[in-house]
């Protein structure tokens, strides 16, 4: 984006911005303006006692020198709002940006930085607080289809994600003045009810923050880790990560990541910082100059990670593509002597099979191994060691036709992957995932949105039927990929929509036709039939649209799995 | 250094403002609302997914022809309210199914309503 067009981009932004506030103090909705009144005395009279609640002191002079002068600091040394709301590092960076938007504050990058920073690490949330929520910060889309109708959470489930109001922490107090607020510029009506479920399911003071506002250690993150990645499409990666310190909670990172599916090898360099001692926030980029393929896994990449609390693994995302699209879900576990089993390159073995070449990857592993070292489960005989390495052992192993179907733990004496291998006696369905995506055509400034499909093989499960719960996961399935348009005539193009690779990367067409698409993704078996001798066919529900739209004078603009009003058109 | 900052700024600051989910993508304008039709048909397989459920099924035609059809519905979201779930329907599943027809002739119905397998006869509200 041009500095021009930055600026350009910035004013309208503003203006927004000013319209909205407008709406804060200039609207005349009657029924709002009862809602509100009733909102405030139902509210005030439920939480006369609460109104009290110990907010978390600003200790920092920089938030107090920026922040401190409409944000009055009290005796105790809370200042208002600031003290009485927590959040991630996300929440505080976004909190940031409004103020600098619509407030007019003034900071330069760094002080920007560093205030986010302190926030995030003095009011942010407990580990146990962050872990549910963490697909906001991942960019992961992920379908609140548990919430009842009943659960007052709906209402903020109709604009956006319910993780993302639960992302912070209030007093009761604030969440009134939030809601408030919120409705007041969003023009929805504000009720009692709703200040008081999120001040009871998202609250100010817990247990969890107790334990963790106590700490005092900085974060020991440095060594050597072991790194298990997957990235659909392209599979498991395995390798490991050193992490070498560059300030109290700064570290640069170094990782070499090799396939599983084909032995090509990555290398990864960046710097993170850690904030509150669990919430990994950082950049890497592959050794290798990224090529023009937008799934290339040079791409330079935005980390996140959750560090569990005795800093012996992490787990999270590290991302890139206009529409975050792109990634590898990661699992750090931090090396150590002892012998660890990290992950088995298959996913599934057929019962009935004979001399099956699994590699399992892992960390000081002895020199000698014997078949007696590993166990695959009831049913299952390890014929022989092809080869082994510290790291890789080549195992060949026999399934009984009658060994008991379903997950099987694997073993290398007494480090346990439980549940790593499914045994079964035949693919009953192709799934394609995801089952339901949005892929974004291309405009003069926005590039296109990808999406990268995968067909995974799924046995029925105990219960004997397809599409239950108990169905179990067989792992990629080899296909060919095709498209059908809804409603176009069986057999005809889709190219103008867009193709997919062989790998199942579907780009879309390079020329905008400026309207939606319905398509079903077609997955189809080379090598897997259904019980009448067909290929199994497995398919997804794909929207392909425009990345931007005008409505009734809006500008709506396409994120990750919603449409983002952008302001006046 | 700070234009940097403000260019970041300006850039999302479309997460500051409302957002709302990618329902109601297009309109239901494909169906001829003015006509209905009925099949007996059995049912090949169900897509309980966004942004609208789809059930495809086959028809048998007078000639032992087996035609190719689809149904499609709001979303899973509508439909759990009614009851429906993911297994509601099953490959070889005898039905009844009634809906609009596409205007384009199109072998798809926006679906109105359905006798299920058990006989229960389930009316099925659009709405995208």
């Amino acid at each position: 984006m041009s500095r021009i067009g930055s600026l350009r981009r910035l004013a309208v932004s503003l203006a927004v911005c000013a319209l909205l506030a407008g709406n804060v103090s200039g609207q005349s909705n009657p029924e709002l303006s009862q809602a509100q009144e009733s909102l405030h005395k139902v509210a005030t009279t439920e939480t006369a006692g609460a109104l009290h609640e110990e907010g978390v002191p600003v200790t920092d002079p920089l938030v107090i020198a920026k922040c401190g002068s409409c944000h009055a600091r009290d005796d105790k040394g809370n200042m208002e709002r600031i003290s009485w709301a927590r959040t991630t590092p996300e929440g505080w960076q976004n909190a940031l940006k409004r103020m600098i938007l619509v407030k007019g504050v003034s900071l330069t990058a760094q002080e920007g930085r560093l205030i986010a920073r302190y926030l995030s690490t003095f009011h942010g949330l407990a580990p146990e607080e962050a872990m549910p929520v963490r697909h906001i910060a991942e960019r992961r889309i992920h379908e609140e289809s548990n919430i009842a109708d009943s659960d007052p959470g709906k209402a903020c489930a109709k604009c956006h994600a319910l993780a993302l109001t639960l992302s912070w922490r209030r007093s009761l107090e604030d969440w009134k003045q939030f809601v408030e607020l919120h409705s007041a510029r969003y023009m929805f009506s504000p009720n009692a009810e709703i200040v008081a479920y999120l001040a009871r399911v998202a609250p100010l003071h817990s247990p969890e923050w107790e334990a963790w506002s106590a700490r005092t250690n900085l974060p020991n993150l440095a060594g050597r880790w072991l790194v298990i990645a997957s990235t659909p499409g392209h599979g498991k990666y395995y390798g490991e990560m050193q992490v070498d310190r560059a300030g109290d909670d700064e570290f640069t990172t170094r990782a070499n990541l090799t396939s599983v599916r084909d032995g090509s090898r990555t290398l990864r360099t960046g710097r993170s910082v850690v904030y509150g001692d669990y919430a990994w926030r950082g950049r890497s980029k592959g050794g290798e100059p990224a090529s023009s393929a937008p799934d290339d896994r040079s791409s330079e990449a935005r980390e996140v990670l959750w560090i569990a609390p005795d800093h012996s693994r992490a787990e999270g995302r590290w991302f890139w593509g206009q529409y975050q699209e792109f990634g590898f879900d990661v699992q750090l576990q931090r090396a150590s002597s002892n012998t660890t089993l990290l992950a088995i390159d298959r996913v599934s073995l057929k019962a009935g099979s004979r001399a099956n070449r699994l590699h399992l990857i892992g960390d000081n592993f002895p020199a000698q191994v014997a078949p007696r070292d590993l166990d695959f489960g009831p049913g299952t005989i390890v014929r022989g060691i092809v080869s082994s390495t510290s790291a890789d052992i080549v195992a060949e192993v026999d399934v009984a036709a009658d060994a008991p179907l379903g997950k099987h733990g694997v073993a290398f004496r007494r480090s346990v992957l439980p549940g790593a291998i499914a045994v079964y006696d035949r693919i009953d369905y192709v799934k394609v995932t995801p089952e339901s995506a949005v892929a974004a055509f291309g405009d003069s400034t926005h590039p296109r949105g990808y999406l990268q499909f995968e067909a995974i093989g799924y046995q029925r499960g105990a219960d004997g039927k397809l599409h239950t719960a108990d169905d179990v996961e067989l792992g990629p399935v080899d296909v060919t990929w095709s498209f059908q348009v809804f409603h176009a005539p069986e057999g005809s193009s889709a190219d103008f929509v867009g193709r997919a690779s062989a790998s199942g990367l579907f780009m879309p067409a390079s020329e905008n036709p400026n309207r939606n698409f319905d398509v079903w993704v077609i997955a189809t078996a080379r090598d897997e039939n259904d019980q009448n001798g067909l290929a199994l066919v497995g398919k997804s529900y794909l929207v392909v649209t425009i990345p931007t739209y005008v409505f009734n004078g809006r500008k709506y603009v396409r994120d990750l799995d919603r449409w983002v009003d952008d302001g006046p058109a | 250094m700070k234009n940097t900052l403000l260019a970041l700024l300006a850039a999302s600051v479309s997460f500051l403002l409302m957002s709302h989910a990618a329902e109601a993508h297009h309109g239901w304008s494909e169906f001829d609302t003015n006509r209905e039709v009925t099949f007996e048909a059995t049912v090949t397989d169900f897509h309980f997914v966004n942004p609208h459920c789809v059930v495809e099924f086959d028809v048998k035609d007078e000639n032992g022809k087996i035609h190719k059809w689809q149904g499609e519905f709001s979303n899973p979201g509508q439909l759990s309210r009614q009851g429906w779930t993911a297994a509601s329907l099953e490959a070889g599943d005898k039905f009844t199914i009634t809906g609009n027809p596409a205007k384009n002739n199109a072998p798809a119905i926006h679906v109105a309503r359905i006798r299920m397998p058990n006989g229960q006869e389930v009316k099925v509200d659009g709405g995208r």
